[in-house]
């Protein structure tokens, strides 16, 4: 997607700051929707996020997405001048996620370079409806309002007003202005005008003389010009250059009309001007969208920088390990080398720190999905986000918003039971979906849980043995076996397929995401109680910590988090099974071990235990051990795939990636999770 | 070389004038993005000509032109609008800007009103 972005930086900004418009909206929307209703902040917010919409879209020529913006202004317009009392605010809070939908539909065209072809008509009329309904109601309900707003509307300017001696100006004019054709307002230019030359004329007279903001008189302006008639002081050649210094004028004729005291200037001028003081009474709260001292950085420079540290830190790694120093006396090219590394050491977490993200964004979105959802299966959902502060790696919100948006889902059409189903278990009729978030270690854990009906075991069991997924045993297995079949591809308990969390393919592919960024799932569940979905994930992708060990002539690095210790084992810890598997007794706990040289076929000399050295490595709460010839050390390592050709051709278990060592030599990063299953 | 300070909350609108203008190549832009920026930058650069858009969040475009206009009566401001805001382009005409130009503006329209506004 990142590299369909058009490179017009223009439509760029654009969509980047209308997208961030609509999801500070959706979250004003969504605020007003649980609240009581618009409070009036919340209207002017919403009422300048539309007029700001309205007028980039017009910018950059998009009709249809500006006119819409255009109709709910207007509707939030009216809601903020009359403030009606009878408002149907799911009505609108409808209507505007509407419209928040289609520009996002819209923008993603936009973004990918289609047209933005889409008919906003619709919206835009129900948008206009409700809007002639409100008016209609205020009109007969409201009349007291309304009553009110006319006495105060008169608050007139009087120009000129403390020049009331009339004779004091020398010269009398007459002045007819035509503006450029596209000036638009021409009343308020005309307006302008006349503000300029009180500052040195009195006595003015105009035509038309009520400057109001009607199609009349704009359009009388646009005919016949602006007539004005005043007196000044000023000479004619002064008037005129002070006149023709008016913006967007087309053309101007000025005509002296002699000495004071023509008739038309004997009224007493009063050019009124009907302006009601509409100051905009701006929400002292709420987001201040630009700060200073805060920039946006196109992630993909981000990305580059990231590289270029990772390369930093295996050239540095290459140069101080280098081979050909072995067995030098050189102390002070170590004290450098020291300095360097704490550099280019500190340097890396300032490039890691500035990646991180909060995932706040990420569980706000999921507001919107639980209140759609709720409103179309009628059941009563509340969202209760905790820890949304917890930042992780850019790269990973990318891969863990699907994942989460399926497990919110699925919590909210299977977990949580319609309000009478609840009320007859003593539950409180709304259901609580929680997201909660925080740092454990290396990772963060993502936890999505709900209190409706659980998870009952022995469904679960039956549909898996009906699909011929069980594995074992059921009586052996444990409940979060159990559990861990609902990752299985295919399986889903619930018979009929719903909108929303669909044909069961939901919890393999929450798996399969996670996974792919090294992180774990686990389900916990009680039934009636409700369930627990547990996202473990790395911090970062980029870069890990890793012990590196060698097997025959290759190299292998393991992830130090999953590492609990090494050790030689002694011949008697070894046992072999009746299955021919071999045991590791450690401590009186007896593990299964993993020879690398066997799983990927490396040619070694070294085959038995006790020359050999055993890391024991957890996985999701299992031991097990791995066999290798020796332990290189432990080393910060980056992170790169595995070349495409490579994935293509063959998927090797447990391996995440591979990485450069510090001699130039290539290691492979073994995957925990995927060496469990091997 | 003539300096001006352009007044928006959004990145994309200041690029757009910038754009407009840039052609011209004869002006040093200063940018702010809220009024309480735009009357600092004001006072720190003292430009020949602001535009100054209406609507911001915190404070709008009106209470930045009247602090401005406060400060310096001399001030050349430029209100940046839209269609249905016409009181409060009026009420910003009182409060001392020097004309108003109604988004969608084209280039031309954009580049006359400026090189108008400073006389070039």
């Amino acid at each position: 997607m990142q590299d369909k972005i058009t490179n017009e930086p223009m439509l760029d900004v654009y969509i980047f700051e209308t997208s961030q418009l609509l999801e500070q909206l959706e979250q004003t929307v969504l605020k007003c929707e649980k609240g009581t209703g618009f409070a009036v902040s919340d209207i002017n917010e919403i009422f300048r996020i539309m007029h700001t919409i309205k007028g980039s879209s017009a910018m950059m020529m998009f009709q249809n997405i500006s006119v819409l913006a255009h109709t709910a202004e207007d509707l939030f317009y009216f809601l903020r001048e009359e403030k009606p009392e009878e408002v149907d605010c799911s009505f609108i809070c409808d209507a505007v996620f509407q419209s928040i939908d289609f520009i996002k539909v819209e923008l993603e065209k936009i973004k990918n370079g289609d047209k933005a072809d889409g008919d906003s008509k619709e919206i835009a009329g129900s948008i206009k409806n409700i809007l002639s309904e409100l008016k209609a109601n205020c009109g007969s309900v409201n009349m007291p309002i309304d009553e009110k707003r006319r006495e105060e509307k008169p608050k007139k300017y009087y120009i000129s007003q403390d020049r009331v001696n009339i004779s004091q100006y020398k010269y009398a004019y007459k002045a007819v202005i035509f503006f450029e054709d596209d000036c638009e307002l021409e009343n308020i230019r005309a307006f302008t005008v006349i503000h300029e030359l009180s500052g040195t004329a009195g006595e003015i007279c105009h035509e038309p003389e009520n400057l109001e903001d009607t199609s009349e008189c704009i359009e009388k302006i646009q005919k016949d010009g602006f007539l004005i008639f005043f007196q000044s002081n000023e000479s004619y050649e002064q008037i005129k250059e002070l006149l023709e210094n008016t913006i967007f004028l087309k053309k101007l004729e000025l005509t002296n009309l002699g000495e004071k005291g023509h008739e038309n200037s004997k009224d007493t001028v009063k050019a009124a001007e009907g302006i009601s003081k509409r100051i905009n009474d701006v929400p002292k709260e709420g987001h201040s969208s630009a700060n200073q001292g805060i920039i946006s950085v196109n992630v993909s420079k981000l990305d580059k920088l990231m590289d270029l540290v990772g390369e930093m830190v295996i050239a540095e790694a290459m140069v101080t390990q280098n081979p050909d120093l072995k067995g030098l006396e050189l102390g002070n090219f170590h004290k450098a080398a020291r300095q360097l590394k704490k550099i280019t050491d500190e340097l890396q977490d300032t490039v890691m720190s500035v990646r991180m993200v909060p995932l706040g964004p990420v569980f706000l979105k999921m507001q919107r999905i639980v209140r759609d959802m709720s409103k179309q299966l009628k059941k009563e959902i509340t969202l209760q986000i905790i820890g949304e502060d917890t930042e992780v790696d850019k790269n990973i919100i990318e891969h863990i918003s699907d994942p989460l948006m399926h497990l919110v889902r699925n919590a909210a059409d299977h977990g949580i039971e319609p309000p009478e189903e609840r009320l007859m278990q003593n539950k409180d009729r709304t259901g609580v979906i929680t997201l909660e978030a925080k740092n454990a270690g290396g990772d963060v854990r993502i936890i999505v849980r709900d209190d409706g009906k659980g998870l009952k075991r022995e469904d679960i069991l039956k549909k898996a043995q009906s699909l011929n997924l069980l594995p074992k045993n059921p009586e052996e297995m444990e409940d979060k076996e159990v559990f861990n079949l609902l990752f299985l591809p295919g399986f889903s308990t619930k018979d009929d397929v719903s909108e929303y969390s669909g044909r069961g393919v939901g919890m393999d592919v929450v798996m399969q995401n996670i996974r792919a960024i090294g992180g774990t799932v686990t389900v916990d569940s009680k039934p009636g109680k409700g369930m627990s979905t547990t996202l473990s994930i790395p911090l970062t992708l980029a870069i890990i910590d890793g012990m590196n060990l060698r097997v025959g002539d290759s190299y292998y690095t393991i992830p130090m988090v999953s590492i609990i210790e090494s050790l030689r084992p002694r011949e008697r810890d070894i046992i072999i099974d009746p299955e021919g598997r071999e045991i590791l007794m450690i401590r009186g706990q007896s593990y299964p071990v993993l020879r690398l040289h066997r799983l990927y076929d490396v040619k070694t000399k070294i085959t038995c235990f006790t020359e050999g050295i055993i890391v024991v490595v957890r996985q999701e709460g299992k031991l097990f051990c791995i066999f290798a010839d020796e332990l290189i050390g432990q080393q910060q390592v980056v992170v790169k795939s595995l070349p495409a050709y490579i994935r293509k051709m063959k998927q090797i278990k447990g391996l995440a990636g591979c990485t450069l060592l510090g001699d130039g030599s290539i290691s492979l990063i073994l995957d925990a999770a995927g060496l469990a299953d091997c | 070389m003539k300096k001006i300070l352009i007044v928006d909350d959004m990145v994309f609108m200041r690029l757009s004038i910038k754009n407009m203008l840039e052609k011209e190549g004869q002006f040093e832009f200063y940018e702010a993005s809220n009024g309480m920026e735009a009357v600092q930058r004001y006072k720190e650069f003292k430009p020949d000509l602001v535009t100054m858009d209406i609507t911001m969040p915190d404070m709008t475009g009106i209470e930045a032109l009247k602090l401005i206009i406060e400060y310096d009566p001399k001030a050349v401001v430029m209100m940046i609008s839209a269609m249905g805001q016409e009181a409060m382009v009026r009420e910003s005409i009182l409060s001392g800007a020097k004309t108003f130009i109604i988004k969608p503006f084209k280039e031309e329209q954009m580049l006359k009103t400026v090189q108008k506004l400073l006389s070039i």
